[in-house]
């Protein structure tokens, strides 16, 4: 059984501090659920975990079974038993989803040891058809061309031929219809058990009718404001996240607030177009 | 052309990374080392059409060839140093009708002369080739070479290749293009070469209806200069031409992706498209791509873009976060990035051999 402790995190991106703080622990067979409004940092939070080159730590830490995670590389992480299904998974043409697959589960191999290409095509052919995707797609090229929930179900998949310790699923449920969201939710609860620490990140409870939670924290200005059960979750669903915001006595959730923000995107935006991107 | 003397041939032997090619599963090729052909393995298909090198033709099939005079009209001081000299070259001549569906290879081995090679493909009326050609030296050498292919009304050509010249060849490669009504010609091009580089694709549509793709894609590395210029040339209305590049520069090296597309006066609804991508992974590497239009119609469609950069930092966190390494990450996005062209290799032996080109110049 694994578990992940996050102590007092502070990081920021530009120089802009989004995270003031986050202290969360994460066991096996635990299910945690982060839920808040948009612009809280709950994405920022899993890709600092992830170790997104573009987040800057500036205090705290991030324990992996006692192990200092911000000293690792982003491969290491993921080997090490980490991992993160993304709210915006990156397009690599040319690459077909099945060969990357195959270099990420040979990958977790000792050095010049490779799974066998006929298990590997059976476990995929099996994970394939559990997530109910399209049987041409191990041979698509990775994300391209993908719709929002095929790219989300994809993300599912390399769940389930990876086996993480603990896994991060980053809005796993926008863009799912109906019946996709009861597919992923199915197959993310069939892969519950005692050594997967699950946090998920959503703004429904729909998905947590699939995927049971133990614990629901709400974020907001960068830090878990408020932790408990599952009655927060109704509570949320039906009235939203006013009363949460009277209790603080804040009128805007969000980490960078409106004025700022826009300064703060054009800033951005005008970097890019001096780097002509 | 000028009649030619070919110098002996030293040995007839098959450089072992030739060799190593060969495999089962690769039907039909020739091979011709410093202008002499050491290897011959065509099926029963390739009877119904001509290929043969110069000290072989025919008379009456060389001046088959020497009709299309219009091949000799393009001029640079390459090409023209090519007709005068030319020591090695194949002659390729499809009749009308036939249709070859098998694709020929052709390996083009520099050893013992400064090679200077024209080939000749000739594709009849209602014809179709696949042509694949690798080039090919271990030590050095100056390399001129030129294919000139003509493609008559409703035929089609599918013209790929691998050129893998050593380090300290000076390589000079001009590939023309002439093709008519309906008629059609692919190109897909591998420049693995190690060494200094001008290698130019001119395509003319030359009547109504023509249509023409180029793909090329040149990786350089240490200190290696290489220019590629494609040029689709419209000469005929209701004609579309697309250019396709892609790029990966390594360590000091400069690539240089000159792409012009040309519709001249009345050359009315043709379509002018071009795309160039760009990888630069050197620190000290440079990658420029210079997409040009030169239009001289009103009614047409023309649309160029470039994109060149640093490797996809978000592509490669994704792959990274599954576990692959920094390394394997970029190889398996190069890989990718490379393979519109990667993919036109007939065999997995040919492609493994086009990857390891590629990693060997992307360390
Ligand atoms: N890479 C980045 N570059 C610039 N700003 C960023 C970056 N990542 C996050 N931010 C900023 O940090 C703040 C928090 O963003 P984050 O994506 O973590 O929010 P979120 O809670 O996941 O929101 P949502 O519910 O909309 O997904 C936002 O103001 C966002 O613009
Ligand atoms: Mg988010």
């Amino acid at each position: 059984m694994s578990t992940l402790i996050i102590n007092n995190l502070y990081a920021e991106v530009e120089e802009k501090e989004i995270l003031k703080g986050i202290n969360l622990e994460i066991k096996g067979g635990e299910t945690h659920a982060i839920m808040g409004p948009n612009g809280t940092g709950k994405s920022t939070l899993a890709s600092v975990i992830m170790g997104h080159p573009k987040y800057k730590i500036t205090k705290g830490e991030i324990l992996l079974d006692g192990k200092n995670v911000l000293k690792m590389t982003v491969d290491e992480r993921s080997r090490a038993g980490l991992f993160l299904g993304m709210q915006h998974p990156s397009e690599v043409p040319g690459v077909t989803n099945s060969d990357f697959i195959k270099t990420a589960v040979n990958a977790r191999l000792e050095d010049g040891k490779s799974v066998s290409l006929f298990k590997f095509i059976r476990q995929l052919d099996h994970a394939v058809t559990d997530l109910k995707m399209d049987e041409d797609l191990p041979h698509r090229y990775l994300n391209e061309g993908f719709s929002g929930g095929e790219k989300k179900r994809n993300e599912i998949l390399q769940m389930k031929m990876l086996n993480p310790k603990i896994a991060i699923l980053d809005e796993i449920d926008s863009g799912l219809d109906v019946d996709a969201l009861k597919i992923v939710g199915e197959n993310v609860t069939k892969m519950k058990n005692d050594d997967l620490g699950l946090l998920l990140i959503t703004h429904y409870q729909r998905l947590l009718d699939y995927i049971k939670a133990d614990k629901v924290h709400v974020m907001m200005k960068g830090k878990i404001v408020k932790s408990g059960g599952l009655e927060i979750i109704k509570r949320i669903d039906t009235e939203g996240y006013d009363w949460i915001k009277k209790e603080l006595g804040i009128e805007d959730a969000r980490v960078i607030e409106e004025e700022e923000q826009k300064r703060f995107m054009l800033g951005s935006c005008a970097t890019k177009d001096a780097l002509g991107l | 052309m000028r009649s030619f003397e070919l110098s002996p041939l030293k040995n007839k032997e098959i450089p072992s990374k030739i060799q190593e090619l060969l495999t089962d599963d690769l039907l039909n090729y020739v091979i011709i080392k410093d202008g002499h052909i050491i290897k011959r393995e065509l099926s029963e298909n390739f009877s119904k059409i001509y290929i043969d090198s110069y000290e072989n033709a025919l008379p009456d099939k060389i001046n088959v060839f020497l009709d299309t005079e219009f091949c000799n009209d393009y001029q640079d001081d390459a090409y023209e140093y090519n007709v005068e000299n030319v020591n090695s070259g194949l002659l390729i001549h499809i009749p009308r009708n036939i249709r070859l569906e098998e694709v020929i290879h052709i390996f083009y081995i520099q050893e013992n002369i400064d090679l200077v090679s024209n080939t000749r493909i000739l594709l009849e009326e209602n014809s179709e080739l696949r042509y694949f050609e690798y080039l090919y030296n271990e030590t050095s050498g100056s390399i001129n070479f030129v294919s000139n292919s003509i493609v008559k009304e409703n035929a089609h050509l599918s013209y790929s290749g691998i050129s893998k010249f050593n380090e300290k060849s000076v390589i000079n490669i001009t590939r023309n293009n002439y093709v008519f009504r309906y008629g059609s010609s692919k190109y897909n091009i591998a420049e693995v070469n190690d060494g200094l580089t001008d290698s130019k694709t001119n395509i003319y549509l030359q009547e109504e209806y023509a249509t023409a793709t180029t793909k090329t894609v040149a990786i350089t590395s240490k200190a290696q200069e290489a220019s590629f210029t494609q040029l689709i040339e419209h000469n005929a209305s209701d004609t579309e031409g697309f250019i396709e590049n892609y790029g990966v520069s390594n360590d000091e090296s400069a690539l240089i992706f000159e792409g012009v597309g040309k519709i001249n006066k009345n050359m009315k609804r043709s379509i002018a498209r071009q795309s160039n991508k760009g990888i630069v992974l050197g620190n000290n590497a440079r990658l420029d791509a210079n997409p040009l239009l030169l239009i001289d119609e009103y009614d047409v469609e023309a649309s160029h873009g470039a994109s060149i950069g640093k490797i996809d930092e978000e592509q490669l966190y994704y792959l990274m976060s599954r576990g692959l390494t920094l390394r394997q990450s970029e190889r398996l996005i190069i890989s990718g990035f490379l393979s519109p062209v990667l993919r036109v290799l007939s065999t997995d032996t040919l492609k493994a051999n086009f990857i390891q080109s590629v990693e060997n110049k992307t360390q």
